[in-house]
């Protein structure tokens, strides 16, 4: 306003009044103007600045609400590499509070004492160069509790993209949980493979074949031993069924006990039966056979353990001939006792031959010619010939090379037989045969003629016993019964001139035999038969006149037990289980 | 088989005697003894040849080595036992090689095998009367 000092007339002075307050109003609405436009702009501003802020803490809300919320760790840091930044799930993994890490070096707080280095290391380095091996990507680490305890981490690491200073913000998961289940894990995937280590082991390293195969029979897996067994690879085999490999005459056999198996009638069956190798050649096999089930109880596969049992069989069959020809030479007890016995039996016809024959001729040599003498000693000769035929004819009997058959007999029914056949002897020699059965006597097992033959030894020996006595009782007794020990004793009685205990012991040895009418077979002879059949044989002076010979031999085995092996016997061969 | 007139020519002959438990040795050794001039008996045991008595007489003793109750070399070492020792011929089935060196260590005058041939016997006869 522009001041003036100059006197003006008063009616001029009213119009400069006015002039000026108009002036001065119009000046003053101009102000005012602006100002409300200055006013209206900065209510403009302030309302922009307002809802920046409105944005800003929506925003904040926004992000706080996520950090809050989320289960993974987030820290912040800034260049300096102090925390400004500890979310809730942070707060709770390291067990620290938000307000207590604000602004605390990340490294001291959640870094293990023996990573900061490199952590530190590794920050200088990006600070320096830009270059950094962590950000951006998924790593494992071990972080530090409040605690001291460390733990396994995973995490991220990203730049906050902002102008100004850096500042980085980590996701941390606490992965604790998650390793351990990977070591169990790991360590139960090691036990499962350890356990298929062993359970490969044993198939492959087993002693015994094993064959395993589907339900139709391929054999789907075999070990080593099986292979070479039946001379396949196991590819081959794998291209056939275990009965493609089997003998024709097991097939059948083999089937239907394979059917009982999956038809869930059995568990399991052995069975002995032969393969035809892949050169043709069989093999002898004892399998033992069984259903594997799935979880479901559905069968799945056929297991089978084969043993090679070609060689026991072989061994088996030697054996028993063996045996059989042991038995043979044992019944004889030596050859040489034998020849020498032969021998014996026939050199005594045979010197008889001999003497009648050279007296004969000299009796025909005399002067004159002993006619009815030379008649008598060719008679004598033609006796004792026939005598040494009949000799060699029995013990060839005897002794023929087929085999002994020992069979369950009844001692009685035979010795029946054997004093049928005497009785008529007996009556003409004036002897008195009684028999003194056992009742209900156990069969024995036995060769029959066998022990035939050595009751008739012993009762033409007792017939010659008696046959000097005169004016005396001539009694035989032959008698049975249980003897001790599952023994079965038969007994004969004479009435004749005994034994002194020393000619008893002497009896039964070789070269000992008085027979000379050739139907006898000898005493040792007889002993050697009934040890043989596991007994025993010998003589005892009586109490009165004359001696009496006694055998035992061990009775059959009980015909229940016997029928019952029997029947074992035949359930195994079939399979029963 | 001894007629009446060879029993009469007994009381001239040298008495032979077989000791056997065999029969048909019994039956066929004493008329070969005859024809070879002897006068013959037999016995079947050892016990019945002493009890006979005519262990005296006996120029010739033709023993069986195995026999019950007493054997031929227990036979002839009784007779020895009593003073009566007879040239003694062993006869036997046994071919077991260490029973001739025995008996003919035990003073045994012949040891023969069944079967024997006539002359065998007529040797070993004159070769136990001869050394006797």
């Amino acid at each position: 306003m522009k001041k003036t000092t100059a006197a003006i007339p008063f009616a001029d002075s009213q119009a400069e009044l006015e002039r000026r307050v108009a002036e001065r109003t119009a000046e003053l609405a101009a102000i005012n103007e602006e100002l409300r436009k200055e006013i209206a702009e900065r209510k403009l501003t302030e309302e922009k600045l307002r809802q920046e802020e409105r944005e800003l803490k929506r925003s904040e809300v926004h992000k706080a609400a996520i950090l809050d919320s989320s289960p993974d760790s987030v820290v912040a840091i800034d260049q300096d590499g102090l925390i400004t930044e500890f979310n809730p799930a942070a707060e709770l993994t390291f067990g620290r509070r938000r307000n207590e890490v604000l602004g605390r070096p990340l490294a001291d707080v959640i870094i293990p004492p023996s990573l900061r280095e490199k952590h530190h290391g590794g920050f200088a380095r990006y600070l320096a160069t830009g270059e950094s091996k962590v950000l951006g990507r998924r790593l494992e680490m071990t972080a530090l509790r409040a605690d001291g305890s460390e733990f396994p981490v995973e995490l991220t690491i990203t730049r906050i993209p902002q102008d100004g200073p850096l500042a980085f913000t980590g996701n941390i998961r606490d992965i604790t949980a998650r390793k351990r289940s990977e070591d169990e894990l790991r360590a139960a995937h090691e036990q499962v493979l350890r356990s298929e280590e062993r359970w490969r082991s044993v198939f492959e390293n087993s002693a015994v074949g094993v064959a395993l195969a589907d339900l139709s029979g391929r054999l789907i897996a075999t070990n080593p031993v099986f292979q070479k067994m039946v001379g396949y690879s196991e590819q081959e085999l794998q291209e056939l069924t275990f009965l493609d490999i089997t003998y024709e005459a097991d097939v059948d056999r083999n089937a239907e006990l394979i059917r009982e198996l999956l038809g869930g009638r059995r568990e399991q069956f052995q069975i002995e039966k032969q393969y035809r190798r892949k050169d043709g050649q069989p093999v002898w096999a004892r399998n033992n056979v069984s259903v594997v089930r799935s979880a479901d109880r559905l069968p799945r596969f056929l297991m089978a353990l084969s043993e090679d049992i070609t060689q026991r069989k072989q061994s088996e069959e030697a054996l028993a001939r063996a045996r059989s020809e042991l038995a043979k030479v044992a019944r004889i007890t030596s050859l040489g006792v034998l020849t020498a016995a032969i021998a014996h039996e026939v050199n005594q016809p045979l010197s008889g031959i001999v003497t009648n024959a050279s007296t004969g001729l000299r009796m025909l040599s005399a002067d004159p010619p002993n006619i009815d003498g030379a008649r008598e000693t060719v008679r004598r000769t033609i006796r004792d010939g026939n005598r040494a035929s009949d000799v060699i004819t029995r013990l060839r009997t005897l002794y023929s090379r087929k085999e002994p058959s020992p069979e369950a007999m009844d001692l009685n029914e035979a010795a029946r037989e054997v004093t049928a056949l005497s009785m008529s002897e007996f009556e003409r020699s004036g002897v008195l045969l009684r028999c003194e059965f056992a009742d209900d006597l156990p069969p024995v097992e036995g060769d029959r003629i066998q022990l035939q033959q050595v009751m008739l030894n012993l009762l033409r020996n007792a017939k010659e016993a008696m046959s000097t006595i005169d004016g005396g009782p001539k009694e035989l007794l032959i008698r049975t019964e249980k003897d001790e020990g599952d023994q079965i004793r038969l007994s004969v009685k004479d009435s004749g001139v005994g034994l002194t205990a020393q000619a008893a012991n002497k009896l039964f040895e070789a070269f000992y035999t008085t027979k000379t009418d050739g139907m006898g077979i000898g005493l040792s002879i007889s002993r050697s038969i009934i040890e043989a059949h596991q007994g025993r044989i010998w003589a005892t002076p009586n109490d009165g006149p004359g001696c009496t010979f006694s055998f035992v031999i061990p009775r059959a085995l009980d015909e229940v037990a016997d029928s019952e092996l029997a029947a074992d016997r035949d359930d195994e061969s079939r399979g029963a289980a | 088989m001894q007629s009446p007139q060879d029993r009469s020519d007994d009381a001239r002959r040298l008495l032979s005697v077989v000791v056997d438990d065999d029969e048909s040795v019994r039956e066929s050794l004493p008329d070969l003894l005859r024809e070879f001039g002897f006068a013959a008996r037999a016995f079947s045991s050892g016990k019945e040849f002493l009890e006979s008595g005519c262990a005296g007489e006996t120029s010739c003793l033709i023993l069986d080595i195995a026999m019950p109750d007493m054997s031929g070399p227990e036979l002839q070492r009784e007779l020895q036992r009593r003073g009566q020792e007879i040239p003694t011929i062993f006869i036997t089935g046994q071919r077991d090689e260490t029973i001739r060196a025995r008996v003919l260590k035990q003073g045994a005058a012949g040891f023969l095998l069944k079967p024997f041939s006539d002359e065998a016997l007529l040797a070993a006869i004159n070769t136990a009367l001869h050394a006797a």
